[in-house]
C-alpha cells in the first residue's frame, strides 16, 4: 500500500507555528504601514486645510467602508442600510453633545462630552444593528439587501419627525469635538506646529487618522482569526460553515453589529466633517456609494475599502476644484455636467468595469505581484470546479 | 365611509401599479437570478422619454415608442453585461444593476433639470365619480391597464412556449438547457418584460394626481421592492398580492395620516418597507416564496 | 485549550473513548409531494466503516443531509450516545464531534488550506470578535496551538507543503483532500464522508482508501462513506446500507450485500452507475 498508511496521525507535534514568514519579509510587513502612517502625520504642515479637510472626509468614509466591507465583501450579506446606521450615530452624537436651542427649530440636547457622546453614537448604532440583527440573521444575501433598503427610509422618515433630536428637515449643527483639555475645534488651545496654525481642520485630520488606524487594525485582526475564517466561509458556502460548527445566524447577526457600529463612529466623523447633520445626508444614495466604495475598493479588502473610500469621497471635490479645466465639465448653472454628477457618472462606470473585469478592484490590482492572493477576495466568490462526473 | 371607499380605490390602484413593476422584479429574477437595482431608473427613463416624445408625436405612438425603448434598455443591459457575468454571484450581479443605476438616474435628473415634465395624457387631471367616491382617470386607466397586463402576463407565463421555458429554467436550469432551453434567451425575454412593465407602470405613476416627470418616482418604484420581496421575489403570484398589499397600506396610511399622527407625517411613504419588514420577521421568504430546505 | 492527541489504536479502542453507536431509525425525508427517504434505519457500529450505497437519486446525500442537520427529517430520527441529532441544527452537531466532507467541495476558494483546515477547529476553539480583533494574547496563543495539530493532519493527507496556498488553485484531487482533511481537523467522534474519491484516479483512489483506513484504525473513529466506487466501498467497508428510491434495501456485509439479488437489480435496473465498480 502506499506510504499514506505508514505515516501515523498525531505521533509528534510539530513544533513550528504556522505561517514562518521569513524574517525580512516580516519586517518589511510591518514597517511598510508605520511609515505610511508616519507619512500621514506629516501632512498637515505640508498641505493647505482644503486638502487636510477632504483628508477627514476620507476617513470618515474610509472606517464606514471597513465596516460594510466586513459584511458584504467578507460574510456575503448585501445591505443597503448602511446610511441608516450612518444617520444613528450621526444623530445620537448631536442630540448627547449637543446643547438645548436653537434658531430654526428647537432642538433639545444632554450637553454631554463629545467623548461620551461618540461612544453613544457607536453604542447607538450598534444597538440599532441588533434590533435588526433577527432580520439580517435568517435572511439570505439578496433579501437582506432589499429588506436593509427599508432601514434608509425609515431613518428618513425618522430624521425627519424625532425633530427634537436631529432637527427635522432643517437639520442640526454639530457640537465641537474635544477630549477634557484638548478642543478640534480652532481654538483653545490655540496651536502651532512649525509656525504653521493648527485649527479645525488641521486637529481633525490627526482625530480621523487615529480613529481610522484603530479601525483598519481591529479589522485586519479580524479577519485572520477564527471568526474572521468562519465568516470567510459562510460567504462561501453557509451550509459547509454551519456543518463545521459555525452558529451561523449568531455569527450574520455579530458581524451585522459590529458593521453599523463602524458605521455610527463613521456617522459621527461625517458630521464633524459636514457641521451639520440633515436628512440629506444620510439618504439611499449615501448607502449605495459605500457599495460603490467597497466594489472598487475590492470586496473582502481592508485595505481596498479605504483606498475606494478616498476615490469615492474625494473625487466630487477635485472634480469641483478644478471643473474649469477638467473636460466636459462645467460650472453648476450652465447646464452642462456638474462635478458631482461627472464623478457619480464615473463612480457607476467604475463599478460595471469592476464588476466585469477587475472583480478583487483597487486591492487586486495592488496584489498583481502573486504574494498571498489569498487574501483579496473576488466579488464572486470561487466557487470550487464543479463535481466531475463520477468515474 | 366615502373616504374608506376611495382609500380603498387608490389603493388598488396604486398596488396594481406596485404589482406591475414588483412582477418585472419578479420574473427578471426568476430567469437570470439578478436583482434588478434599477428599476427605479428604468421606470423614470420610460415617462421620461415617452414624456418628451409626446411633445412632438401622437400621445399613444409616444406611449409605444416609450416602453419600446425602456424594453430595449433592458434589453442592452441584459445582453451587454447581465449575459456576461451568467453564474455569478447573486450580489454581484445585483451591484453590476447599482453601477447601470446610477449612471441612467444621474443623467436623466441631469436632463429634467429642476422641472417638473407633464406627462401630456389626453386625460389630464380628470377625475371620475362614482357616488361620493372619486379616483383620477390616470388612476383609474392604470387599474385597467395593469389589470389587462397581468392577467396576460399569466397567461403566457403559463402557456406560451416563454412561460414554459422560464419555469423549466427557474425549476432546474441544467436539466433546462439540456432539453433545448436557452438560458440567455430565457433572460433576456425577461428583462424585455420586466423593463417594459416598469415603463408602463412609470406612465402611470407621473400622471394625476402626481404632478409630472420628476427624479423622485424613483423612490416609488422603490417601494414595489417591499412588494415583491414581501410576496417571495421568486413567486408571481406573490409579486401580485404584494404589489396590492403595499398599495393599501399606503393608501390608508396616508389617508388616515391625521388618525396616526403619532407616527409621523409623512408616514405612507414607509409603511410599504414597515409591512416589509413585519413580514420578513415572520417569514424570511416572503408569503409565497420558495422556502429553503436547508437550516443553517 | 490543549490540542487533542490521539495515538494509534485498533478499531476497539472505540469503545475505550466511548464512542457511541449512531442510531438510524424510521427516517423519512419529504420534499413537496417527492419522498427522498421513506422509513430508513441503519446502526453504525462504533469504529467501523459503514458504506451508504445505491443508484443516483437514491437519498444518500439527502441521508448525509439529515445526519448533519441540514435537512430536517419528516419523521423518525438520528441518535448518536444520548443526543438526538434530529432535533439540533448544524453547528449543534458539530459540536458533537460529528464531521463531514462535502461531496461538491465546499471550501473557501480564496483563503488559503491552513485558514479552511483551521475552520474545522472553529468548535474546539473559543476567540471572540473582540478578542480577535484586539489580538489578546488567549486568541493568539489559540491560533498558534491549534495551528500545530492542522499542520500534522495536513501532512497526514498529504497536503504539508500546500498550507499556505490559496485553496482555489489547487487541483481538484487536492481539493478533495483538503475536504477530507478539514473534517479531520474538527477532531470527530463519527466522520461522515460524501464521495471522497469522486473524480480522482485510480492512484489517488487508493492512497485515499489507504488514509481513511488509516483514519479509523489510528483514531478509532466511526466513519459513514458515501461512494460509488464499489472498488473502494468493498474493500474497506465493514457494513454496507444499500438504498434505491430513497427505500433501504439490503443491509450487511459487503459479501451478503453483493449477492443480494435486489442490490443486483437495483444496481442493473438503473443502469448508470455499474460500472462504477470498475475502478
Amino acid at each position: 500500500m502506499s506510504d499514506t498508511a505508514t505515516r501515523t496521525l498525531g505521533d509528534e507535534i510539530v513544533a513550528t507555528p504556522m505561517a514562518p514568514a521569513s524574517g525580512r519579509a516580516k519586517l518589511l510587513k510591518m514597517l511598510v504601514p508605520l511609515v505610511a502612517f508616519a507619512a500621514m502625520l506629516a501632512v498637515p504642515i505640508f498641505v493647505e486645510p482644503f486638502w487636510t479637510q477632504v483628508g477627514f472626509g476620507v476617513f470618515a468614509a474610509a472606517i464606514g467602508a471597513i465596516g460594510l466591507n466586513l459584511l458584504v465583501g467578507t460574510t456575503g450579506q448585501l445591505s443597503l442600510a448602511h446610511a441608516f446606521f450612518l444617520a444613528v450615530g450621526a444623530a445620537t452624537y448631536c442630540y448627547v453633545s449637543g446643547e438645548s436651542g436653537g434658531t430654526a427649530t428647537e432642538v433639545g440636547g444632554l450637553g454631554l462630552p463629545p467623548v461620551v457622546g461618540m461612544l453613544c453614537g457607536v453604542a447607538l448604532a450598534g444597538l440599532a444593528g441588533l434590533l435588526f440583527s433577527p432580520i439580517a440573521a435568517r435572511l439570505r444575501g439578496i433579501y437582506l439587501g432589499v429588506a436593509s433598503l427599508g432601514l434608509v427610509f425609515i431613518g428618513q422618515h425618522l430624521m425627519n419627525t424625532l425633530e427634537e433630536v436631529t432637527g427635522g428637515f432643517n437639520g442640526r449643527a454639530t457640537p465641537i469635538f474635544a477630549v477634557p483639555g484638548f478642543s478640534f475645534g480652532s481654538s483653545d488651545p490655540d496651536l502651532f506646529v512649525l509656525g504653521i496654525p493648527f485649527g479645525e481642520a488641521e486637529r481633525e485630520w490627526y482625530l480621523g487618522l487615529f480613529l481610522l488606524a484603530a479601525a483598519w487594525w481591529f479589522a485586519h485582526n479580524l479577519l485572520r482569526s477564527r471568526p474572521g475564517r468562519a465568516l470567510q466561509t459562510l460567504r462561501d458556502s453557509e451550509t459547509a460553515a454551519a456543518v463545521m460548527g459555525v452558529n451561523v445566524q449568531a455569527y450574520k447577526a455579530r458581524v451585522f453589529l459590529l458593521s453599523s457600529m463602524y458605521a455610527g463612529l463613521a456617522g459621527v466623523l461625517v458630521a464633524l466633517s459636514i457641521g451639520a447633520i440633515a436628512p440629506e445626508s444620510f439618504t439611499l444614495e449615501v448607502s449605495v456609494l459605500y457599495l460603490a466604495m467597497i466594489v472598487l475598493g475590492g470586496l473582502g479588502s481592508v485595505g481596498g475599502a479605504v483606498a475606494g473610500a478616498a476615490f469615492v469621497s474625494a473625487l466630487p471635490v477635485i472634480f469641483q476644484r478644478y471643473a474649469d479645466v477638467l473636460p466636459l465639465l462645467s460650472q453648476p448653472g450652465q447646464g452642462g455636467l456638474s462635478a458631482p454628477q461627472g464623478a457619480r457618472i464615473l463612480f457607476g462606470l467604475t463599478i460595471i468595469a469592476v464588476v466585469l473585469f477587475q472583480p478583487a478592484g483597487l486591492a487586486g490590482l495592488a496584489r498583481r505581484r502573486p504574494r498571498r492572493p489569498a487574501r483579496t477576495t473576488s466579488v464572486a466568490p470561487s466557487t470550487a470546479p464543479a463535481q466531475g462526473s463520477t468515474p | 365611509m366615502t373616504l374608506f371607499l376611495s382609500l380603498l380605490l387608490n389603493g388598488l390602484s396604486l398596488g396594481a401599479l406596485y404589482a406591475l413593476i414588483a412582477l418585472g422584479f419578479s420574473v427578471i429574477f426568476k430567469a437570470s437570478e439578478v436583482v434588478s437595482f434599477m428599476h427605479g431608473s428604468l421606470l423614470l427613463f420610460g415617462a421620461y422619454t415617452t414624456a418628451r416624445l409626446a411633445a412632438d408625436l401622437p400621445f399613444g405612438v409616444a406611449v409605444l415608442l416609450g416602453i419600446g425603448l425602456t424594453a430595449g434598455v433592458g434589453l442592452l443591459v441584459e445582453r451587454l453585461l447581465i449575459n456576461r457575468l451568467r453564474g455569478s454571484s447573486v450580489i454581484s450581479l445585483a451591484i453590476l444593476t447599482i453601477g447601470v443605476d446610477i449612471i441612467l438616474v444621474t443623467e436623466l435628473t441631469r436632463r429634467i433639470g429642476s422641472d417638473i415634465l407633464n406627462m401630456p395624457a389626453p386625460w389630464g387631471g380628470d377625475v371620475i365619480r362614482i357616488g361620493d367616491v372619486g379616483i383620477t382617470t390616470n388612476r383609474a386607466y392604470a387599474m385597467l391597464v395593469a389589470a389587462v397586463l397581468i392577467a396576460l402576463f399569466f397567461a403566457a407565463f403559463r402557456f406560451s412556449d416563454w412561460g414554459v421555458a422560464m419555469r423549466a429554467n427557474a425549476e432546474d436550469g441544467e436539466t433546462a438547457a439540456l432539453m433545448g432551453i436557452k438560458p440567455g434567451r430565457v433572460s433576456a425575454l425577461a428583462w424585455v418584460v420586466g423593463a417594459g412593465l416598469a415603463a408602463v407602470a412609470g406612465l402611470f405613476l407621473v400622471g394625476s394626481p402626481t404632478p409630472g416627470v420628476a427624479p423622485g418616482i424613483q423612490a416609488v418604484a422603490l417601494r414595489a421592492f417591499p412588494a415583491a420581496i414581501l410576496g417571495g421575489l421568486d413567486s408571481t403570484g406573490g409579486a401580485l398580492v404584494g404589489g396590492l398589499i403595499i398599495g393599501l397600506a399606503e393608501s390608508f396610511a396616508s389617508g388616515y395620516q391625521d388618525q396616526i399622527l403619532f407616527l409621523g407625517r409623512g408616514f405612507g411613504d414607509v409603511v410599504p418597507y414597515v409591512v416589509m419588514i413585519l413580514v420578513l420577521l415572520v417569514r424570511p421568504s416572503g408569503l409565497f416564496g420558495t422556502r429553503e430546505l436547508t437550516r443553517v | 485549550m490543549s490540542v487533542r492527541v490521539e495515538r494509534g489504536a485498533g478499531p476497539t479502542a472505540a469503545g475505550d473513548r466511548g464512542i457511541p453507536p449512531l442510531v438510524v431509525r424510521d427516517v423519512t425525508v419529504q420534499f413537496g409531494a417527492l419522498k427522498a427517504l421513506s422509513e430508513v434505519s441503519f446502526t453504525v457500529e462504533p469504529g467501523t466503516i459503514h458504506a451508504i450505497i445505491g443508484p443516483n437519486g437514491a437519498g444518500k446525500s439527502t441521508m448525509f443531509n439529515v445526519l448533519s442537520g441540514v435537512y430536517k427529517a419528516t419523521a423518525g430520527d438520528v441518535r448518536f450516545g444520548d443526543a438526538v441529532l434530529t432535533t439540533l441544527r448544524p453547528h449543534q452537531i458539530a459540536k458533537l464531534r460529528v464531521a463531514r466532507a462535502f461531496q461538491n467541495i465546499a471550501l473557501s476558494g480564496t483563503q488559503t488550506v491552513a485558514e479552511n483546515l483551521m475552520l474545522g477547529r472553529h468548535h474546539l476553539t473559543a476567540a471572540g470578535f473582540l478578542s480577535a480583533g484586539l489580538r489578546l494574547p488567549k486568541a493568539t496563543k489559540e491560533g498558534r496551538l491549534h495551528g500545530q495539530r492542522v499542520r500534522e493532519i495536513a501532512e497526514f493527507l498529504e497536503l504539508g507543503d500546500k498550507l499556505e496556498t490559496p485553496v482555489g488553485v489547487l487541483s481538484y484531487g487536492d481539493q478533495k483532500r483538503v475536504e477530507v482533511a478539514r473534517a479531520l481537523c474538527t477532531e470527530p467522534d463519527l466522520l461522515l464522508l460524501d464521495e471522497p474519491v469522486a473524480g480522482m484516479n485510480a492512484e489517488e483512489t487508493r492512497r485515499m482508501a489507504a488514509a481513511v483506513l488509516e483514519i479509523r484504525s489510528a483514531l478509532g473513529i466511526s466513519v459513514v462513506l458515501v461512494e460509488h466506487d464499489m472498488g473502494m466501498v468493498m474493500g474497506i467497508a465493514d457494513r454496507i446500507t444499500v438504498l434505491d428510491f430513497g427505500r433501504r434495501i439490503a443491509d450487511g456485509t459487503p459479501e451478503q450485500v453483493q449477492s443480494d439479488p435486489e442490490v443486483i437489480r437495483a444496481y442493473l435496473g438503473s443502469g448508470d452507475d455499474t460500472e462504477e465498480s470498475s475502478a
